[in-house]
């Protein structure tokens, strides 16, 4: 015991390194734009010192954190700030309080998606619609001003079995596909620029035994138990990919990532240590085949864009903007902006709810600035929010970074380049 | 109180010592009806009172070694929890055994609790790991007694307060030069102001001698002879709480055997060294001394070994040998009241010493039962039912950390009690936070300055727990040197304040000054010497140490 | 991933190497773990300010007094001049307007009204050529009501002893009570962060138009400006007298907005800038550095032909000091320092303190060593060097900047 003493600091969150520098504080977007959140420094390390006092001094204000993780970015002394604000949330609401129907409704994108899938075209209309919303806004607090994304017509995975599952298991290498509630039922093109990108350069893709909402909105919406489940049934999932049949699991979301990889054995308490590593954003694993000479891109001679990138909060907690910003360089024809680092404010569902909806666009200006600065025709980013926040607030399009490889790719002459029948 | 009204008073008594005793005694005077002066030479509560655990004995420490001692501190530990409950956080403790131990001792030791009246429940090592999960796994054997934590700051200013509610005087840094002798009877104390230099003399009809280790010199002057055997013991902040309950060691008292929760951090001690009386005032922590903390403490809570340690710090007990055993052999740590009279031939002064903080009011009692006997007052002791100013019923309370409160407010709740009401909160200024690790307010700061006797921000810190926080005082201390230096038209007073104040937090830190405390001492360096120029500003050299 | 460069560290030094370097067309990594100690600056960078307590009134001539073992010493005065030049370029290309020479020290004004020795101060800030021929004569010291991270009072008592007649005037606006409301953060950066806006700016002006008196000068504290100066000149316009900024207590303004404006110009000249990772070890292959694995990229290690090592000083984390020893937590490489606990600290908190000189051992070339050897393509910039004081000798951004343009410089000679 004495050869091991004070080599190092272990506190839970590493709350206890902080210096009190305050640095975290300058990049909070939500104390930036209202005094009725303490900020980060107060809400996490030093309120958590009362709070292993006694946990009455849980301050109901926490809510208001986004959970966009740019503190922890920010901090110089490695302290997990977000996640203390997280966990003390979680210890305040476990098993003492339900969420509001408003809350299980926005969090459970899933439920939401399978209902409003079978009738899509009504889905549409009615989530669009004036009285509609009127009764969100007023009976379930989902803010007026808000427009759910549109629902597909036809869910990916079903396509995907129609279309695409056949074709699969000719190619020599082989993924899983972790889609997301996203790409299934509201936006199944970003899931099949994926196949398409695959495909073309020799890889066939798979989904999953059986995949569920990664529960990143529940978190975010303190339904603990129910994201804890969905995890655990997830994470087997990707177990049987990743051991029985050999395949690393792609995601085209950065929060879906993020969630299943950090924050399944931070928040969850869900053990993914064996299979972490196999959990991947599609754009550092065709970057790493790429950098590694595996495969070779090939694009459109045509292809000419002007297009911004934006960094979500959650890629740039993972450290992997890198990979899409260098991904989307390789296309020639593409003039690429690489906006400041600044939240858009919708934070997941955070943004769809009322009371949060002038504070959501209040954070998000100086993004909404920038962009409108940077004279482009589209944004990029990997985050499926960032998305939809955007598109309202700019009326520009936004893409992920594999739509526009996807579209920007010479498929033949890729396949030719790595010599796929 | 203006000095010339002290001047030309005469007092009942006068109470040497602004520890936890004489605090305790000056109370019980004054409830009960005598005029009383009380005067410290440094701020209230700088000596043992403030430098010790912070634990409130069960008395289960002392059940094996010293069963009268033991009794004594259950009775004051029951009495407290009523009269100071605004003081103490009531954690209860563990008796644990470690393999290294012997577990029969645990028999022994809970016999000897039941005989002195101490709560003490063996439980499963299991039961002990789920209720207390920083405990050392390995243990084979727990007792649960009623052990607290006290903190010592507020329950000396919560004696004070009150006595000055029934009419006491009270100052601090006036430091006793002699005492004022006619006739073989003591008449009063020679007096030195510390702040401003002047030299006053005061009346008495008797004198109580509270001043801990410092009696022995008091007495001195008077040229009776007291043996004070001081025993130095050294301790270990750590940044936050790791325990909830105060952890023992179910063996004979040793070094490091005591882990405590104090308020937002824990404490573990002591080690034990007779040291020379010369030097009491030397409290810097040596290296050999955190080794030994450290190398102990571990086996309490192995989660010590990485956790922050914020600072260190020393006291000194005042033990006293029996006047039957000038030699020192047998060393009590039970109380000693000593009348002078009948000691020495020295009509009119009373030495109160020994004893723990946890005793304090028992041994007012007795200091005052000794004065009152002297001038014919037979008024009863009330101070056992009586709550302390902040303890009473009615007004916000620990109980009551409601939402409607910010963060400051109720952090103020938990270190003022019900006197919080008295703290301004009305406006926005008021309830900006000075400092953010500890939850000070502008409103908190002003309401300490004006009415708990705040001469400067080491006082400060003891009255509202400014600058307590793991960075030491980053950004408080130059927030609140400010505002102090408002209040008091004084800017050069403040700048040097702020030094001094830099200089005692450092004074802790150095000797644990490695890790992340290391980087926060660096980061207050560069704040304060890099970005402000404070070391341009002030030359500390040649300074006494702040107290 | 292959670069040309990786600069471990994002701070000051790493960024002044990083855009030396990309300013030449090479590919250059910054893996950053945070924000900097920028944030800490009051809007000066010092050359070099002290020599056993007395301020320095020429720096380059004083660099040729200093021992062997200060960075300065490796890199020689003559060169030094020549790159003191360079670094003001640097910052100007970078949208940072600072005045100053490393011939002729002037002086900041700090928080608390201590005029400090500085070789180049933002040009918004207050400063001052000669004690004797003061800027202004009578100052309106404008006090943001409810602003605890300017101690006003002591800022006011250093003026006055410098020979300023000082007016303290307390004021606010609206957007100020109302930022208020909030206990604890009503910081220098998020008053920077409310007083965008051209209403915002205009109510503060009103108040300074009709409080400031007979004052020839108005100083407020740095709370304008988080991205660039524009907010200031915008303040300045509206504002009929001479405006000045004086450094509050972090986070600093001056230093985010320098950091936001030296990041930007790196990335416009195609560097990459990693926010939130850090370098935890790297590969050698005999004398050289191979690859650095960072935290966040974990399987993709970063490959360069060279790497530099600015990863600043114990607060920074560049450098660790434990229960045992104090070493250099990335690659191991040699440091400078005393085993013995018991010196790296002295008693008095103002007195100098051992471990500020401590840090990485290098060559001339301002190579690390590794078991006595040079690491033939790894430099070491900035504070995680030995052998300097930031605090006592006023010397820490300066040895920032000069190491680091010298490395970049060392660099480009190799190939």
């Amino acid at each position: 015991m004495a050869e091991r003493m004070q080599l190092c600091n272990i506190s839970e969150n590493n709350f206890e390194q902080c210096t009190k520098c305050s640095i975290c504080t300058t990049v909070c977007p939500v104390a930036a734009v209202t005094t009725d959140y303490p900020g980060p420094k107060q809400a996490g390390p030093d309120g958590e010192r009362y709070r292993l006092k006694d946990p009455a001094y849980f301050d109901k204000a926490l809510k208001m954190c986004l959970n966009c993780k740019r503190c922890e970015v920010a901090c110089p002394s490695g302290v997990h700030i977000a996640d203390i604000i997280q966990h003390a949330r979680m210890d305040a609401t476990l098993g003492k309080q339900r969420a509001s129907l408003r809350d299980t409704l926005l969090a459970n994108t899933d439920l939401l998606g399978t209902v409003a899938n079978l009738v899509a075209p009504v889905a549409n209309a009615t989530l669009g619609l004036k009285p509609t919303k009127a009764v969100m806004h007023s009976v379930m607090a989902i803010d007026k001003h808000r427009t759910f994304p549109a629902y597909s017509r036809q869910k990916f995975t079903t396509w995907f079995k129609r279309h695409a599952a056949k074709e699969q298991d000719a190619f020599a290498h082989h993924v899983s596909y972790f889609h997301g509630c996203y790409v299934n039922y509201n936006f199944p093109k970003l899931g099949q620029d994926l196949v398409k990108l695959m495909n073309a350069v020799g890889y066939g893709v798979h989904l999953l035994d059986k995949e569920q909402c990664c529960g990143v909105a529940l978190i975010a919406n303190g339904l603990y138990k129910q994201a804890m489940r969905q995890g655990r049934t997830n994470i087997d999932s990707i177990r049987k990919s990743v051991t029985r049949d050999n395949r690393v699991v792609l995601t085209t979301s950065s929060s879906c990532t993020f969630n299943m990889r950090d924050e399944y054995p931070a928040m969850l308490g869900i053990d993914n240590a064996d299979v972490r590593d196999s959990i991947n954003l599609a754009t550092r694993f065709i970057y790493k085949l790429v950098d590694e000479e595996k495969i070779k891109l090939i694009f459109k001679q045509d292809y000419k864009r002007r297009i911004a990138y934006h960094t979500a909060c959650h890629i740039q907690r993972l450290g992997w903007q890198l990979y899409s910003i260098e991904m989307l360089r390789m296309i020639p024809g593409l003039d690429l902006v690489e906006l400041e680092q600044n939240c858009c404010g919708i934070s997941g569902t955070y943004g769809f709810k009322k009371e949060n909806y002038e504070l959501s666009q209040a954070i998000g200006a100086t993004l909404f600035k920038d962009i409108a600065d940077a004279k482009v025709e589209a944004v990029s980013t990997d985050c499926e929010t960032c998305k939809w926040q955007i598109e309202m607030s700019t009326g520009l399009p936004v893409e992920n970074p594999i739509s526009i490889l996807a579209d920007a790719l010479d498929v033949e002459a890729t396949r030719q380049a790595n010599n796929i029948k | 109180m203006a000095t010339n009204d002290i001047y030309n008073k005469e007092y009942d008594v006068i109470i040497v010592g602004g520890g936890a005793t004489g605090a305790g005694t000056a109370r019980d005077c004054a409830l009960r009806g005598l005029s009383v002066l009380l005067v410290e030479r440094n701020d209230y509560s700088t000596g043992a009172t403030g430098r010790n655990h912070g634990l409130m004995h069960s008395g289960a420490r002392y059940a094996v070694t010293d069963g009268e001692s033991a009794s004594e501190c259950i009775s004051e530990n029951m009495i407290l929890r009523r009269i100071a409950r605004h003081c103490v956080e009531e954690t209860d403790g563990l008796f644990i055994t470690l393999p290294e131990d012997d577990l029969q001792y645990q028999q022994t030791f809970v016999e000897a609790c039941q005989r002195a009246g101490i709560r003490a429940d063996v439980i499963d090592p299991e039961e002990a790991r789920r209720i207390e999960p920083a405990v050392n796994p390995q243990l084979i054997g727990a007792v649960r007694v009623p052990d607290a934590a006290i903190d010592p700051f507020r329950l000396t200013v919560g004696n004070l307060l009150d006595a000055r509610l029934h009419g006491a005087e009270t100052l601090n840094y006036h430091e006793v030069e002699s005492l004022i002798i006619n006739q073989n009877r003591v008449e009063g104390v020679k007096l030195l102001n510390k702040l401003n230099g002047e030299r006053i003399e005061v009346r008495s009809r008797v004198v109580v001698n509270a001043a801990g280790i410092w009696g022995q010199r008091i007495a001195q002057t008077a040229g009776v002879n007291i043996s004070m055997f001081p025993a130095r013991g050294a301790l270990l902040i750590f940044g936050h709480r790791v325990n909830n309950m105060v952890i023992n060691r179910c063996r004979k008292p040793a070094n490091a055997d005591i882990l405590v929760p104090d308020d937002t951090v824990c404490v573990i001690g002591t080690t034990s060294d007779r040291i020379p009386i010369e030097t009491v005032d030397d409290m810097r922590v040596t290296r050999e001394e955190v080794d030994v903390l450290l190398k102990e403490g571990v086996k309490i809570a192995p989660s010590l070994a990485t956790t922050r340690i914020i600072r260190a710090y020393a006291g000194v007990r005042p033990l006293v040998a029996s006047d039957d055993d000038p030699s020192g052999r047998s060393i009590s740590r039970g109380i000693v009241c000593l009348d002078h009279a009948k000691r020495d031939g020295l009509e009119g002064f009373i030495t109160i010493t020994g004893g723990k903080m946890m005793t304090y009011r028992l041994m007012g009692e007795i200091a005052t039962n000794a004065v009152c006997a002297k001038l014919g007052n037979t008024a009863p002791c009330i101070t056992a039912n009586q709550p302390l100013p902040g303890s009473e019923e009615d007004g916000p309370n620990q109980g009551d950390l409601t939402k409607r409160y910010s963060f400051g407010q109720r952090a103020a709740i938990g270190r003022h009690g019900s006197l919080a009401a008295r703290i301004e909160k009305d406006n926005d200024i008021d309830n900006a936070l000075v400092c953010e690790c500890e939850g000070v307010t502008v409103g908190e700061i002003k309401y300490a300055v004006h009415q708990l006797h705040v001469h400067n921000l080491v006082n400060l810190r003891r009255r509202t727990r400014v600058g307590m926080g793991t960075c030491q005082g980053k950004l408080c201390s130059c927030r609140a040197a400010s505002l102090m230096g408002e209040f008091n038209h004084d800017v050069k007073r403040a700048q040097e304040d702020l030094a001094a104040f830099l200089d005692e937090r450092w004074k802790g830190m150095r000797p644990v000054a490695w890790g992340d405390t290391l980087r926060e001492a660096q980061l207050t360096a560069s704040i304060y010497e890099g970005l402000c120029g404070l070391d341009t500003a002030v030359n500390l050299q040649g300074k006494e140490d702040v107290q | 991933m292959r670069m040309d460069t990786v600069i471990m560290g994002g701070g000051l030094s790493a960024l002044a190497c990083g855009i030396s370097l990309a300013k030449r067309g090479k590919r250059v990594t910054i893996v950053a773990s945070g924000q900097s100690t920028m944030l800490f600056n009051g809007g000066s960078m010092e050359l070099l300010g002290c020599i056993d307590g007395k301020p320095v009134e020429k720096p380059l001539e004083a660099i040729a007094t200093l021992p062997q073992n200060h960075p300065y010493s490796k890199i020689g005065a003559d060169r030094i001049a020549a790159i003191s030049e360079r670094v003001k370029l640097l910052f100007s290309d970078s949208g940072i307007e600072m005045t100053g020479s490393a011939n002729a020290n002037h002086w900041r004004i700090t928080p608390m009204g201590v005029a400090k020795p500085a070789w180049l101060t933002l040009n918004d800030h207050l400063r001052i050529d000669d004690l004797n021929n003061l800027p202004a004569k009578h100052l309106a010291l404008m006090c943001v009501r409810g602003f605890f991270d300017v101690p006003n009072a002591m800022l006011a008592q250093g003026l006055r002893e410098l020979g300023f007649e000082v007016d303290m005037i307390e004021f606010t606006t609206d957007d100020i009570t109302s930022l208020r409301r909030s206990p604890s953060e009503m910081r220098a950066t998020s008053l920077a962060k409310r007083l965008v806006s051209n209403h915002a700016l205009q109510r503060v002006a009103d108040q300074l138009n009709s409080l400031a008196g007979e004052a020839d000068m108005v100083l407020m504290p740095s709370v304008f400006g988080q991205n660039d100066s524009s907010d200031f000149q915008t303040l300045q316009n509206m504002t009929r007298k001479p405006l000045r900024l004086v450094a509050t207590l972090p986070p600093s303004v001056a230093g985010m907005r320098m950091m936001t404006q030296l990041r930007h110009y790196f990335r416009m000249l195609g560097g990459t800038y990693l926010m939130g990772d850090t370098a935890v070890s790297g590969t050698f292959e005999g004398d050289k550095l191979t690859s650095v694995t960072t935290a966040k990229l974990g399987d993709m290690p970063l490959k360069a032909d060279n790497f530099v090592l600015a990863t600043g000083s114990f607060v920074s984390r560049g450098l660790r000091a434990d229960y045992e020893r104090i070493y250099e937590p990335v690659l191991g490489v040699d440091v400078v320092a005393d085993n013995d606990r018991e010196r790296w600290t002295s008693f008095g908190v103002l007195q100098p303190q051992a471990y500020f000189g401590y840090g990485v051992a290098t060559d001339e070339q301002l190579r690390c060593l590794k078991n006595g050897k040079p690491i033939q393509n790894l430099r070491a910039i900035g504070s995680v060097l030995s052998g300097h004081d930031p605090v006592k000798m006023g010397d820490g951004t300066g040895v920032s900047l000069i190491t680091a343009i010298a490395a970049a410089d060392h660099i480009r000679e190799n190939k």
